[in-house]
This record gives structure tokens, C-alpha cells and sequence, in this order.
């Protein structure tokens, strides 16, 4: 393999797909990734068993050809080069690097010991738009669950349907759910994929075109992501995702609408005595106004008034002020919508520009 | 004996273990699970693996592949063939207990759900899991089965008929819940042939008719408990005969019920009667033995009552009809819980036996004179032919069935049957018992006769 290549193109792949490797691989190979010069691109592959990427970049390539190297050792030289034309070269099991002023060779392993990484999407692809779909997945993916006892909580679930695509997160204590439309969908599906693989397409959306790809290998168990010159697969969660239709309330006794700013200022306050107490405040919803109250036996006890529109009859519910922190740092109008039934049953709360979005908390007993 | 897939597995892994280093196998075998073992004609065997990812598949597929399946063929003692497929092993699967997920334990909407069961008149006690089958039911079991699948389209109209207390109505409340369970907004309604004659008549008398319409021909779903009732009230008939058009003609399913078959049901119209004829009939027989110890199990659970096997079937084996085993258990788990004593044989067979006097009154035991009074006037044949020496068949079964009620019921010895009928032989009698008896378990019929004899008796 000899190929010459423009030492900012690679330094951004490699920075991409050393992130879907594995850092604790008690195979060598595994800590690698493969450079595969072929056809007049190079293709820079990586996997960590649970996912996998396959980078194209455009290079000069001088000789076909392919090997595999430790990930950290490549990009850690590659990224300290001065800006310009690098010429890598293969040699028996190693890359010989070549810059301005600089020689190097980094030793690596014959490309036959490499997992299979999908390299391309089936007839079947479909193409969604990224912008829409980035967005949507990084307002609910937050909402998913980092307990590995449940795994079909750990993903965010795709339900294609009617030419609407909904994206479901939750991690038993909340629920996100965001809806989209898209006429050129036909498919009925469900699908859970990981929230890692996740949320890395998310972090690489800077670099991205218009258009994205996917498409599911039913057999293999995998779901596949194509955009801008990338193709990265994953492992589909096995197993159903709770019914979570049936608990989104019907009806709704008590609306409240509040300032998002003042709410936030709100919790904020209230959070620097619910930490010793269990992150509990409680909210009291009176006639036109609302009251977020939190107290801790060892520092002491606040109350924050704030004007607020109620439909309904008055309540007071408590809340583990984390989940309402969160929901409303992804919430974007000045208005926040809360729904709620009674002190025990969830509480849909809704950012009032958004009407695809929903998110469910559940109140905590006391 | 079955091989154990956990334990083979382990001992494949075993040997894997020895031939490749220790970072290749925690990388690529060890998480590998045995989803299935097939025995694939001769002694061959086809093992079905799990892996977690397809990075894993395809890597142990295209290298480890033969050394697996040399492991296995020697852990086996038999050839195999290796297939993979991507799952997750079932343990994995199952942990989920263990996360707290108050989100979903809120009360799944019940209340919602229950007020359509009230609203479409289904009972939630009667569903297909408590339902239990048979070959006297299996029949009307799969038909209703395949309606709840797909209500409208599989057998429609479905009429189930039977005698009292088989299942029938069960059967059809099984149906409602779960196409309610499927979609709760559809709309279903159970009534019985005397509600719809009833609203009818309440229609007329207060003049609101149109709504009477509206309440029935609207429905996705109509089931109608004993039809028979309909029967000689013109009035609900024309109205029950365009309600049922109605329904299926925008594709509702109908369900009936009824003590008689179509053709039996007496002061139907015959427009009525043929369109009940056109869908599928099925009958649901009496319980056999083998069904009632499952119905008995089955309550016994209901209310809360461990019965063991034993008394399940002492239980089955006296009563024959589902209700009074219901009657029965009620009675017995109240007796228990009054007396606060042990559940016993003795117990049991006590309350068995108070039971029998309480609905037959006196156990009367029939003398030899009447059984054969019985049986030549069941048969219409003489009771001097049946005595005599005649053999053709029709005095000679009768003949046989008399002996074999001589001796079931009264336990006569041989010698002393074949004595009162016309001083025969106690190897004629013995010969007449052991047909009878095996006739018994094939001809319907002859069961039919003997029944019909008992109760005159």
C-alpha cells in the first residue's frame, strides 16, 4: 500500500473513528484500525464489537493495498504534523510515514486478523433528512437509561409508521418522545439502537451533508447510518420496549404555563437545598400562580413564587429537580406547558413551540 | 435422554479454551451461548449459536469455525452442523426485574379498559387463558380463536351450540376481551336473545326504535348469548334478521349461541335460520373426565384453593357438569376456611357425598326388575323376547345392554344375571359385559341408550 494524502483530511478521520474503538481490547486487533487504499480512495475502518465506522477520504493512491495499526499511535503522530502532504507506505507488518522533516514507522498487524465492517448500505437504504433527525434524537436522547440491568433502555427506540418517524427514549422514571414527518417513508418498523452509536453521529454532525442513509440488516441484527462519506453500524438492541403509549395520560386536570427563564431560575435556587434532602423540591400550583419550595434539615429552606397561567384545579406534586433541569435545558421557546393528573401519576410536560415533542416525568412519592 | 445445552456448551468452551490464547477466546468464544440442538434425521446434529454482535458472527464463522465444531461433534458423541445467528441469551434478557421503572408501573390505564368491558357487557373473569380444551371443545375453540384473531373475516357468522353449562358462553366472552384487549375502542356488545327481544319492546313502547337500531347495527362486534329466546317473536326476529345484515355487512363478526343447532331451533324464520346455517356451526359436547379435573384445577387456582391431584379428579369424577364443580369448590374453600381443618380425602368425599343427597334428594338404588322394565321398554322389545331364546340383533343387543346394567349398576354376580335372563350362562354374561364395555368407548349411540336408560331409572 502507498498512498499520499493531505495530513488535515486524515487527521479528522482518524480523530472520528479512533472514537469506535475499544479502549480496553484484550486483542491487539482490536485496539487497531484498518487502512484500506483501494480504488482511488482510502478507507479508514474501526469497531469496538458493538458498532463499527467506515471512513472514506479522498487520497492519491500510489499503490493498492491494506494493514492495520494501533489507533492511539497513528493519530497522535498524524495529528502533530505540520499541515500538508503525508505519504504513508506499508512495509511487511507496518505503515513507514513520511512528512516535511519527519520519518516515521509505526508497526501494526496483517489486515486478515480485522472483524468484518460493513462497508456500504444494502438496495434497501433510505434517506432521511440529517438535519431533522440530529436534532430530534439530541432533544430525547438525554432521557435514556445508563443502567445496564435493562438494556432496551439504554437505546432510543425508532418506530417508522404512516410516514412518521418517532423517537422514544426513557429510563423508567422519564419519558421523551419526538415526532417527524417525512413523506418518503413507508416502512413499519420498530427498533432500538444504542445510545452510544448514537450519540456519536450526533457529535460528528458538524461534517455532514444534507442527507442521511439507513438501513436495517435484519438478519445481522444491525442497523446501518450512511452520511457524508461515513458508514457506521450497529448492534440493534434485542427485546421489546416497554409499552409506553399507555401510560402517556389521556386527559389532563390541571395545565400550567410558565416562563421557561424564570422556571429555570426557579429550580436553580430550589437545587441548592434539595441536594441534601434527596433532590426533592415540590411544586405547588395555585390559582395564577406557582410555588417551588425545597428544604433541607441540615441548611435550611427556601420558596420561589412565580407568576404562572393555570387551567384546573390546584395540586402539589414533588419532583427530583434533576429531570426537570434537563428537560428544560433542551426546551427552546420562553413558554413550558405542564399537564398534570394527581400527585402519583406522571406529569406531561411540553415545550410550547413544539408540539411533536412530549416528555413524561414521574413524580416522586412521598 | 435430552442432551443439556448449557452443559454442553460449557464443556465446547472448555476445549476451545486450550486451543486458542486466552485473549482471542475472551474476545470472541466466551460470550457465545447455544441457542438450540436439533437432532436432523440419523445422528446428526444441527446446533444453532448465539453470538452478541455480527462482528463476532462473522469473525467465529470465518475462523473458529471448524474447531467449534470439532469441540461440539466430540462433546456430542455425534456429528454436527454449526449455524450462527445473532441473540442475546435469554439470561440477558431477564435481568430487567432488578431496574426500577416507576414510569411503568403507574396503573396501565386499567380503569379505562374496565369501563369498556362494562360498556360491551364482557365478563373479565371469562378470557382464553382459564379457558381449557379439549376434544369435546377443541373444535369451537379454534374457531373462536381465529375469530378473536381476526374478527369479521375468519367465520362469520359463528354459531356455537351445546347443552347447559359446557362453555359456550365463555367461549364467546373469551372473544370479546381479547379483540377489546387488541383495540378497546372497537365497538363489542354481549347481550343475551332476551335483552334484544327486551329492547326491542322497550323501543316500541317508548318510540325510540331508531336508537334501538343505532345501539345494534353500529356494531364491529355482535355476540349473542342464547339465540333460542328469539325464537316466535316476529317482531325481534325481522329486527334481529336486519341488525344481523347490518353487522356483517360492514364487516362485524357475529357470534351465537344456542342449546340446539340451527336446524333444530323451532319458530325461526327460514331466512333467519339460513343465514345462522351459512357461517360456521360448531358444538361444544359435555366434559369429559380428562376436562373436568382441568376445569376443577383451574377454579380450585381461581379461588385461591391448592387441590391436589387426587382430589382434583375425586372431584371431576363425581360431578359431571362445570357448575356444580364451581357449586362444589365454592363450597368446600368456605367449609375449610369455617372449620379451619386440613383439606383431607375423607373430608372431601364427605361434602361429595352431602352434595349428591342435596341435589338428587334420596340415592335410590334400582332393583333388577326395573332396570329390565327400563330397558324393554327403552328398546321397545318384549320382555318375554328379551328372557327367550331369540338371537337375532335387535332383541340381542338390548339383551346385552341389559346385562351389562345388571351388572354395572348392581353388581349382580354372573352366574345370577344369566340366571334371571332366561337361565343363560355365566360366560354369556361375562361376553355380554366385555362388549358392552368396549362398545361403549366407540359408539355414541350405545352411550346415548345407556345414559337414556339410567336417567328413567
Amino acid at each position: 500500500m502507498k498512498v499520499e494524502i493531505l495530513q488535515e483530511d486524515f487527521s479528522g478521520a482518524l480523530n472520528l473513528t479512533s472514537r469506535f474503538v475499544s479502549t480496553r481490547a484484550a486483542l491487539p486487533v482490536l485496539s487497531n484500525i484498518l487502512l484500506e487504499a483501494k480504488k482511488g480512495k482510502l478507507s479508514i475502518l474501526a469497531t469496538n464489537l458493538e458498532a463499527s465506522i467506515c471512513k472514506n477520504i479522498g487520497a492519491k493512491i500510489l499503490q493498492e493495498g491494506e494493514i492495520s495499526v494501533n489507533a492511539k499511535v497513528i493519530f497522535e503522530i498524524i495529528a502533530n504534523l505540520s499541515h500538508g502532504s503525508v505519504l504513508i507506505e506499508s512495509e511487511k507488518e507496518g505503515v513507514k510515514i513520511f512528512s516535511e522533516g519527519f520519518s516515521g514507522r509505526v508497526s501494526g498487524l496483517s489486515s486478515s486478523e480485522f472483524p468484518v465492517v460493513p462497508r456500504e448500505l444494502s438496495k434497501n437504504a433510505f434517506e432521511l433528512d440529517i438535519e431533522t433527525l440530529l436534532n430530534s434524537l439530541s432533544k430525547i436522547i438525554f432521557a435514556t437509561s445508563k443502567d445496564e440491568t435493562r438494556p432496551i433502555l439504554t437505546g432510543v427506540l425508532f418506530i417508522f409508521e404512516k410516514g412518521v418517524l418517532s423517537l422514544v427514549s426513557s429510563d423508567g422514571f422519564r419519558l421523551s418522545r419526538i415526532s417527524f414527518k417525512d413523506s418518503k417513508l413507508n416502512l413499519t418498523k420498530r427498533i432500538t439502537i444504542p445510545r452510544s452509536v448514537l450519540s456519536e453521529i450526533i457529535r460528528i454532525k458538524d461534517e455532514t451533508g444534507h442527507k442521511i442513509y439507513l438501513d436495517f440488516k435484519e438478519e445481522e441484527n444491525q442497523a446501518l447510518f450512511s452520511f457524508s462519506d461515513s458508514v457506521i453500524a450497529s448492534r440493534v438492541i434485542e427485546g421489546d420496549f416497554p409499552n409506553f403509549e399507555k401510560i402517556i395520560p389521556k386527559s389532563i386536570a390541571t395545565k400550567v404555563y410558565v416562563d421557561r427563564e424564570t422556571f429555570v431560575r426557579a429550580i436553580k435556587l430550589a437545587s441548592a437545598f434539595a441536594r441534601d434532602s434527596a433532590n426533592i423540591i415540590k411544586i405547588t400550583v395555585n390559582e395564577n400562580n406557582v410555588e417551588i419550595s425545597s428544604q433541607s434539615a441540615k441548611s435550611g429552606e427556601q420558596k420561589t413564587k412565580m407568576d404562572a397561567r393555570v387551567e384546573g384545579v390546584g395540586l402539589t406534586i414533588s419532583y427530583n429537580y434533576r429531570f426537570l433541569e434537563e428537560f428544560l435545558g433542551i426546551c427552546e421557546s420562553e413558554e413550558v406547558e405542564i399537564g398534570l393528573n394527581d400527585s402519583a401519576s406522571p406529569g406531561v410536560f411540553r415545550d410550547s413551540k413544539n408540539p411533536d415533542f412530549l416528555h413524561l416525568i414521574m413524580p416522586v412519592k412521598i | 435422554m435430552k442432551p443439556d445445552k448449557n452443559q454442553i456448551w460449557n464443556q465446547v468452551l472448555g476445549s476451545v479454551k486450550v486451543s486458542v490464547s486466552s485473549a482471542v477466546f475472551s474476545t470472541w468464544i466466551c460470550k457465545t451461548h447455544l441457542v438450540s440442538l436439533k437432532k436432523k434425521g440419523g445422528d446428526r446434529y444441527i446446533a444453532e449459536i448465539g453470538c452478541l454482535s455480527s462482528f463476532v458472527k462473522a469473525t467465529i464463522e470465518s475462523r473458529y469455525f471448524g474447531l467449534i465444531q470439532d469441540s461440539l461433534t466430540s462433546a456430542l458423541g455425534f456429528p454436527c452442523d454449526l449455524v450462527f445467528v445473532i441473540k442475546q441469551p435469554e439470561s440477558s434478557l431477564n435481568t430487567n426485574t432488578q431496574a426500577q421503572t416507576p414510569l411503568f408501573e403507574v396503573e396501565m390505564d386499567n380503569t379505562y379498559f374496565v369501563e369498556r368491558l362494562n360498556q360491551s357487557r364482557i365478563r373479565p373473569s371469562q378470557v382464553f387463558e382459564n379457558y381449557a380444551v379439549s376434544s369435546s371443545n377443541q373444535m369451537a375453540w379454534a374457531a373462536c380463536d381465529a375469530v378473536s384473531k381476526n374478527p369479521g373475516s375468519s367465520y362469520n357468522p359463528l354459531f356455537i351450540w351445546g347443552g347447559v353449562g359446557v362453555g359456550k358462553t365463555h367461549l364467546m366472552n373469551a372473544v370479546g376481551y381479547s379483540v377489546l384487549k387488541k383495540n378497546m375502542d372497537f365497538k363489542v356488545l354481549l347481550c343475551t336473545g332476551e335483552d334484544f327481544t327486551n329492547d326491542i319492546v322497550m323501543g316500541i313502547r317508548n318510540k325510540t326504535t331508531q336508537n334501538v337500531r343505532e345501539k345494534y347495527r353500529k356494531l364491529k362486534c355482535l355476540f349473542v348469548d342464547d339465540i333460542q329466546f328469539i325464537a316466535g317473536k316476529d317482531a325481534a326476529q325481522e329486527e334481529f334478521f336486519h341488525t344481523f345484515n347490518a353487522v356483517t355487512g360492514a364487516g362485524g363478526q357475529v357470534i351465537l349461541t344456542s342449546d340446539k343447532p340451527p336446524h333444530q331451533l323451532m319458530g325461526i324464520e327460514e331466512r333467519l335460520r339460513s343465514r345462522f346455517e351459512a357461517g360456521l356451526i360448531v358444538d361444544v359436547g359435555n366434559p369429559d373426565f380428562e376436562l373436568r379435573c382441568a376445569i376443577t384445577s383451574i377454579k380450585a387456582q381461581e379461588k385461591g384453593l391448592d387441590l391436589e391431584m387426587n382430589y382434583v379428579s375425586l372431584i371431576s369424577g363425581n360431578l359431571d357438569s362445570p357448575r356444580k364443580i364451581e357449586g362444589f369448590l365454592i363450597k368446600l374453600s368456605s367449609e375449610l376456611k369455617f372449620r379451619q381443618v386440613e383439606i383431607s380425602e375423607e373430608f372431601v368425599s364427605n361434602l361429595l357425598g352431602k352434595e349428591k343427597l342435596d341435589v338428587n334428594g334420596k340415592r335410590r338404588i334400582p332393583t333388577p326388575e326395573a332396570i329390565i322394565d327400563a330397558v324393554s321398554s327403552h328398546f321397545s322389545v318384549n320382555k318375554k323376547a328379551l328372557m327367550g331364546p331369540a338371537r337375532a340383533r335387535m332383541v340381542a343387543r338390548p339383551r346385552q345392554i341389559l346385562m351389562y346394567l345388571l351388572r354395572s349398576e348392581l353388581h349382580m354376580p354372573y352366574a345370577d344375571v344369566g340366571g334371571l335372563i332366561g337361565g343363560r350362562d355365566h360366560s354369556t354374561v361375562m361376553h355380554a359385559v366385555t362388549t358392552i364395555t368396549k362398545l361403549s368407548s366407540l359408539d355414541s349411540k350405545l352411550r346415548e341408550d345407556i345414559l337414556g336408560i339410567k336417567s328413567a331409572l
